[in-house]
């Protein structure tokens, strides 16, 4: 894309980009290390997630300034105006998705050490590599410009929705076993479903880039597999 | 270049809409110099048309071939078809005084004439109709009261139209076209010279009056465009190369030089 006649005008919009893309490597390294901390029982790694939450609201804070002043100063068209607004709900789900590790990193604590939780590690492990990857390929392909990519990332979603499901049968059935289990399974189910409302943001912030990119909407309706609010699983 | 057309199913498509002006295979020269190439471009009545566009590009060139003004000035000409309500203004057949009274000019420096606020009216309207006293005393209240200049100058309608404000100028130019009772107006540039309070009065003018008039405005603010126009004309170099809806222009353009004409990133 060409530069504007302004050249301060491409700056301001350069730093909006760059806040983007320094919110969307934070959000990556906040889920990776709140789910490292949750499986090995890392009280340290969990206090540094809490406190990045901090650094993250403070970028969102700084991008609705900017984001607002441009608007006032330059009164953007097309597709200036698109990435700008853009940036704004991207940043707020960028912001979600931080409150939402730290939510799982203040429960390591209270997860604690138990025996049968241990076992089920190994599915939460890979529905939470499942958000992590979703979660840094969408700023990425936002960043390199790809829609088709952003479209399919998007649709990649029913894949967590899908582990969700199955990580909340196996919860269900470990308390049914055991009710001494039940304190620290709920705990993790509540970390299942804040990795799944994670995936809910990426779908967001992906349907957001993929407009910024095109002008365009995606569909309003994408395949749903998030099972676990229609049926209990038979006992 | 044929002009791109939504096919968004969920808003009104302007070409479905009865056209008020449909131009057709439009060329315009100063000259030897061809200003207007080929512009094919439909209307819709009682409906607000923007015309945007760089210095030179054409658009008030369009303007004043659609109510043949350029006629006042030696080697210009147009070819092609530019039809009203279906008939060809451009023929040679075409009554010039019946046209201007249908079709109206407001012009980017307001221009009253030196003789009171309500000969300002009278004047054009006696060119056209015979009236009394009291239908004339009607007619320039009215006229006024649409152009929303009425509470400003009631008291005072045999002090000079030149006292007056620069917006209210404006306005009072406004007042004596609709005064007339034309079909379409053609506004060329008429805030630019005004400041934010009266371009607002201007604006809110314009959404008033296309309830009833076909409205076809040029200007160099895109904001203004953007929110008083229901569609809007991208014109550079002659050419029209994009026609839509007003919102899609703004938001995301089809083509390459409007997106980047709109965000500043020209030339």
């Amino acid at each position: 894309m060409a530069e504007h006649t302004v050249a301060s005008f491409d700056e301001d919009l350069r730093q909006i980009s760059r806040l983007i893309n320094d919110m969307g490597d934070l959000a990556g390294s906040m889920v990776g290390a709140a789910t490292r901390a949750l499986l090995e029982t890392d009280n340290a790694l969990a206090q540094r997630v809490v406190s990045d939450d901090a650094i993250m609201d403070a970028r969102q804070r700084e991008l609705d300034d900017r984001a607002i002043t441009l608007i006032a100063k330059r009164q953007p068209m097309a597709d200036d105006l698109r990435h700008v607004v853009g940036s704004i709900r991207m940043a707020g789900d960028l912001e979600r998705i931080g409150d939402l590790a730290k939510n799982i990193a203040k429960r390591v604590g209270s997860v604690g050490i138990s025996a049968a939780p241990r076992d089920l590690t190994h599915s939460i492990d890979s529905m939470a590599q499942l958000v992590l990857i979703q979660v840094q390929a969408v700023i990425q392909e936002y960043t390199v410009g790809d829609a088709s990519a952003l479209a399919k990332l998007r649709n990649d979603d029913e894949r967590i929705d899908v582990k969700y499901t199955s990580v909340f049968r196996e919860l269900l059935t470990y308390m049914m076993e055991d009710p001494r289990n039940i304190t620290a399974c709920t705990h993790l189910l509540f970390c299942a479903k804040n990795l799944e409302r994670i995936g809910d943001h990426v779908t967001n912030i992906a349907e957001n880039a993929y407009y910024v990119l095109t002008g365009t909407q995606l569909p309003a309706n994408r395949p749903k597999q998030d099972e676990t609010a229609m049926s209990a699983p038979a006992a | 270049m044929k002009p791109m057309l939504s096919t968004d199913l969920n808003v009104p498509d302007t070409a479905v809409e009865k056209a008020k002006i449909e131009v057709k295979g439009l060329n315009f020269y100063y000259g030897q110099s061809k200003a207007l190439k080929d512009i094919n471009l439909s209307l819709p009545e009682r409906s607000v048309t923007a015309f945007i566009g760089p210095s030179g590009c054409g658009k008030s060139t369009l303007l004043r071939v659609l109510n043949r003004i350029y006629e006042l000035y030696p080697k210009q000409s147009a070819e092609g078809q530019v039809l009203l309500d279906g008939k060809n203004i451009l023929d040679r057949s075409q009554d010039l005084n019946l046209l201007r009274t249908k079709i109206g000019m407001v012009f980017q420096k307001p221009t009253p004439f030196p003789m009171s606020i309500y000969e300002n009216i009278a004047f054009g309207v006696r060119l056209y109709e015979k009236i009394s006293k009291a239908e004339m005393d009607n007619r320039v209240e009215s006229a006024l009261k649409r152009a929303a200049l009425w509470n400003e100058v009631k008291d005072k309608l045999n002090a000079s139209g030149q006292s007056l404000s620069g917006g209210q100028q404006q306005r009072l130019c406004i007042a004596r076209t609709v005064a007339v009772k034309p079909e379409v107006i053609l506004l060329d540039e008429p805030a630019s010279a005004l400041d934010p309070l009266s371009t607002a009065k201007i604006e809110e003018l314009i959404d008033e009056l296309q309830a009833d008039y076909t409205i076809v405005i040029v200007t160099h603010n895109m904001q203004q465009a953007a929110r008083v126009s229901r569609q809007t004309a991208f014109m550079y170099l002659g050419e029209l190369v994009e026609f839509d809806r007003t919102e899609k222009i703004f938001t995301s353009p089809h083509e390459k030089r409007t997106q980047d004409y709109i965000t500043g990133r020209f030339g």
